[in-house]
């Protein structure tokens, strides 16, 4: 089968890729975070049984996943949409050679299926199963709602792919949060269950034998709307891209004119950030992680340990910094030529730089001001924690963003593209996030917690008062890097 | 104008460029040939200060170039895409530049117009990111963003590969009056031996680092160039 050979083929592509051994340390460290995630899917899996015993008591725990499955299906859509990549494969090579364009299709369209993510949700799923499906039901219905699950993910994956070539704009993502939201208000509401709907259909799926029919059916289906797709878009170009547009182009930022050069090279470091995917997808996942606040402000045990609340106040008040900024030096990759030999100054593009983390730390600290309902001592956190981000954090992640020395091609792929990425980006946070944490967790056994953010308030105010010598260290620190920045960025993988 | 003294260049233990001394003076059109690898980027690269001497410097109208910011104002260069911002359009692009060099939007809708005839319709106003761009339309972007700035010193690496006839000559034409005009200096590399004559007015052969000729430019000289380089 020449199916195998283009996986063959794709499996060395990965291996053999430059980075991959180069950044082996960053891959080891992935596997970790894998293994941490299958660890705690695992145990959502075996407690799951019991949490949906004691949720209802009329109803058993499969029906209640079952009724709960449409609103995964539609979250799951909307995720696949934002995160999943669209498959592709070096084309011109294979163009060439006789291979049928059904094969080449059909690849493209099943090797998702195969990826190893889809299959972490049978963590959950097979223990749930085994304690509790087959307890009520017997085996058979317990592999019967085993493969219910997967075929369910390559429903929801053929589907997301679909979509995604077909309307290929994020716009889709905010009509997917906004159904979900519709059918949760109306299920909340007790006009129109969703829930009930989707539990007597899962459930009638699910106990009979030929329900396993009907839903390959719909795998079909979307397999279907697929071919459909590339019927009708017939040459191969358009396998790779999503239809363009041209949207984007049109963002005015005129009006950071006003600011001279330093407002320019802002506008242009936004239009980077709005016009390549990989950032793009960074800015929409900083959006989810706004609501951060919310998983700790909620819980009584967070509300004593400070420092950790504080870890969390930094996170979100300074949320795009975080995002962005150890990367805005290695993000001009691409272009550093660029900016070195026009007549940028070093100390114009750094402070060009600082006044941007600057606006970034302003709007996620208005954007998270409804976080102040939770009390006085939230406020009183974001205040400190913002002062802080703002005089000390901005400038330790520019001066230690010059060790991103790896060129960041920003135009390849989107979300969780760790290209580019080494184990020293790691090491780059550790400090800018934890340090502040350990600073109060150390002084909260000797001074009120308020003394602490005064400290921490102070120092930030210091490092605005004395940013021209930060900014002066950190324009030191880029000309000593400079040659390894631009070295570096130089070379492609 | 450009002085070179004692410039070194040491890639791991091997010596990628050695010029013990070299002067370019002002409004000379310099010509950069030899084969690949011979360290013709290396210098050029040397010279805007993008990898580091291993020994000796450069000089831009007496001032180091070296970790200094001061000689950009009077430089205008394009060695390849990296120095271009291709997530812009030609326009954001043009008019960015132009902003670092204190024009005003005056001054370069003239640049650009005096440029029409060498962009040749494709580029202005077509609404599309220069990374859309062909290799071609892409250098002849990166060409007219080193001229915005009306620089003493304009370094271009290989301006003729990758453009079409028509604009080989146009560019040709183009840096000619330049010259006569403007007094420009101007660092060309190239692999076409007709070209580079007929621009440049000195020819210097790069031989694995070396410099192994440095020639004035007259009648015989493309005839002594290909005997240089016939095998």
């Amino acid at each position: 089968m020449i199916v195998f050979d283009l996986v063959k083929q794709e499996w060395k592509k990965g291996f053999r890729s430059q980075g991959f051994y180069k950044n082996l340390a960053v891959n080891i460290l992935l596997v970790f975070l894998s293994l941490y995630f299958a660890g705690l899917l695992l145990l959502i899996g075996f407690s799951l049984d019991n949490i949906l015993e004691e949720a209802d008591k009329t109803l058993n725990p499969m029906e209640l996943f079952n009724g709960a499955l449409i609103y995964i299906l539609l979250a799951g859509l909307t995720i696949r949409f934002f995160l999943q990549q669209l498959n592709t494969i070096n084309l011109p090579p294979y163009q060439v050679l006789p291979l049928k364009r059904s094969l080449l299709v059909n690849f493209l369209l099943i090797k998702p299926l195969f990826s190893p993510v889809n299959y972490f949700q049978l963590f959950v799923v097979v223990p749930f199963a085994i304690q509790s499906v087959s307890g009520y039901y017997g085996n058979a219905v317990a592999v019967r709602f085993v493969l219910l699950c997967i075929m369910l993910m390559w429903f929801n994956s053929l589907m997301a792919s679909f979509l995604k070539r077909k309307f290929g704009s994020s716009l889709f993502i905010i009509v997917g949060i906004l159904i979900i939201a519709a059918i949760s208000a109306l299920e909340f509401f007790k006009i129109f269950s969703f829930f009930n709907v989707s539990k007597l259909i899962f459930t009638y799926i699910t106990l009979r034998p030929f329900g396993l029919v009907l839903l390959l059916l719909a795998v079909a289906g979307a397999y279907l709307l697929n071919r459909l797709f590339f019927a009708q878009n017939f040459y191969p170009e358009k396998f790779n891209e999503k239809i363009k547009s041209e949207n984007n182009i049109k963002a005015n930022l005129s009006f950071l004119n006003r600011f001279g050069i330093i407002g320019e090279i802002i506008s242009v470091e936004l239009k980077l950030i709005l016009r390549h995917k990989r950032t793009k997808s960074i800015l929409y996942m900083s959006g989810f992680f706004l609501l951060y606040g919310l998983i700790f402000y909620t819980q009584d045990v967070y509300l004593h340990n400070n420092s950790f609340l504080f870890f969390v106040a930094m996170f979100v008040t300074g949320l795009l910094m975080f995002m962005f900024g150890q990367w805005v030096i290695s993000w001009d990759s691409s272009h550093f030529d660029s900016i070195m030999t026009k007549n940028i100054s070093v100390r114009t593009y750094l402070n060009a730089n600082y006044y941007m983390l600057i606006a970034f730390n302003l709007l996620c600290f208005v954007l998270t001001t409804p976080y102040f309902l939770f009390g006085p001592i939230i406020i009183k956190m974001h205040i400190a924690a913002f002062i802080f981000n703002t005089g000390i954090n901005t400038f330790l992640f520019m001066f230690l963003s010059t060790y991103n020395t790896k060129r960041i091609d920003l135009s390849k792929s989107s979300a969780m593209n760790y290209q580019g990425t080494t184990f020293k980006s790691f090491l780059i946070v550790i400090p800018v996030m934890f340090l502040p944490m350990l600073i109060v967790g150390a002084l909260s056994p000797f001074l009120s917690i308020s003394a602490i953010l005064w400290i921490l308030t102070g120092l930030g105010l210091s490092g605005l008062l004395f940013r021209r010598q930060l900014l002066t260290l950190c324009v030191n620190q880029f000309n000593n890097r400079k040659y390894k920045l631009a070295e570096g960025f130089r070379q492609a993988d | 104008m450009i002085q070179v003294t004692n410039l070194q260049k040491i890639y791991n233990g091997i010596t990628v460029l050695d010029i013990p001394e070299l002067n370019i003076s002002q409004g000379e059109s310099f010509g950069l040939v030899g084969n690949n690898g011979a360290g013709k980027t290396t210098f050029f690269r040397l010279i805007l200060d993008l990898i580091e001497a291993s020994q000796g410097g450069v000089t831009i109208e007496n001032e180091k170039v070296m970790r200094n910011d001061d000689w950009k104002i009077k430089v205008g260069s394009f060695l390849d895409e990296g120095f271009l911002i291709d997530f812009l359009t030609p326009e954001e692009y043009f008019a960015f530049v132009g902003k670092l060099y204190n024009k005003s939007e005056g001054d370069i809708s003239t640049s650009l117009e005096s440029l029409k005839d060498f962009f040749n319709t494709e580029i202005l106003g077509s609404k599309k990111l220069i990374r859309d761009f062909s290799k071609g339309n892409q250098k002849k972007i990166g060409i007219a963003a080193a001229l915005l700035g009306d620089p003493k010193v304009l370094i271009l690496d290989e301006p003729f590969t990758a453009l079409d006839p028509s604009s080989q000559i146009r560019l040709k034409r183009f840096l000619n009056e330049l010259q006569e005009n403007q007094k420009i200096t101007m660092l060309i590399s190239s692999h076409d031996l007709n070209h580079v004559t007929e621009v440049c007015k000195r020819i210097v052969i790069l031989e694995k680092g070396h410099i192994v000729k440095d020639l004035k430019t007259d009648r015989d000289t493309l005839k002594e160039l290909e005997n240089y380089f016939a095998v």
